[in-house]
């Protein structure tokens, strides 16, 4: 990852959405990460995707036919991962 | 007046458990550490508890650190409390390593599905963790987690470099077949693991 490269998560509204989500990403071979959702956002499903701004238009068309929620911008946080 | 901590050689969490209880009960504490961690730490929590926090560098590598807020407390208490507090510890009863049992590449059971991805988010917030474990052990199908293509081997790699030591059962890896690819950890074995869990101070099994 270089430095101006920044990371989206895309928030859904159930744990078997983001499973679904994530066969779906893991079949087109677009880097991504199941990760918990950061502290700072609030939703009853604990789990979100994360995956590289560059990737924003490859993520959005393979999820097509998912329902996704809300896609947002990684909150800053003090960890490098 | 303010109780003075003296935090120098203790171990990560503790250092920010002490001052946490003494901020507890009291005003003012300056505390002492000797790692950058700690200092980190502990500001980061005392600021979150809506103190002022003056850190000042002494001789040494040794940060002198003076914690205020601004609601009133007893001096009196506070001394009685970080005396015990740090009583506790000299006895040994918060000591002892913290170690991770990864007995599964799943977490919980009731859906493998879903177990699987409660187990990437734990590893994953694992190895975002201030105080990451001291060791990590994987057995039976938690091996498979350490595999080169593993889903959470970033994250397994990122507990390593912030000093996690993965041991993993050589006997499980050779039931799998991933000895060609292991991605972190080194290969352990029945005795170093006994050896592991029966000195911890802390076993977390997710």
């Amino acid at each position: 990852m270089t430095l101006n490269e920044k990371y989206l998560i895309i928030l859904f509204e159930s744990v078997s959405r983001v499973i679904q989500a994530e066969k779906i990403l893991k079949k087109s071979g677009i880097a991504h990460k199941l990760i918990p959702i950061p502290k700072q956002l609030n939703s009853d499903c604990g789990v979100c995707i994360r995956f590289l701004s560059v990737h924003r238009a490859e993520v959005i068309k393979a999820l097509e036919a998912v329902e996704i929620g809300e896609l947002l911008e990684m909150p800053v946080s003090k960890h490098k991962t | 007046m303010s109780e003075i901590i003296d935090a120098k050689g203790l171990a990560c969490p503790q250092p920010v458990l002490i001052v946490k209880k003494a901020l507890d009960v009291c005003d003012e504490v300056t505390v002492l550490v000797d790692n950058k961690a700690a200092r980190d730490n502990i500001k980061r929590m005392a600021e979150k508890y809506g103190c002022a926090v003056a850190v000042k560098e002494e001789q040494g590598h040794v940060f002198n650190m003076h914690i205020k807020k601004n609601l009133p407390g007893n001096s009196d208490a506070c001394k009685i409390i970080t005396e015990s507090i740090i009583a506790g510890i000299e006895q040994g009863v918060t000591a002892g390593q913290t170690v991770f049992v990864i007995s599964s590449d799943l977490m919980g059971q009731g859906s493998d599905e879903l177990g699987a991805v409660l187990m990437k988010a734990f590893i994953h917030t694992a190895a975002e963790m201030d105080c990451p474990p001291s060791k990590m052990i994987f057995y039976n199908a938690g091996v498979k987690l350490t595999a080169a293509d593993s889903d959470v081997i970033d994250d397994l790699k990122a507990l390593e470099g912030k000093g996690s030591e993965l041991m993993i059962c050589g006997t499980c890896v050779n039931y799998f077949k991933i000895g060609d690819r292991l991605g972190a950890g080194k290969i352990s074995n029945m005795f170093d693991i006994i050896d592991v869990l029966s000195t911890a101070g802390r076993i977390v099994r997710p």
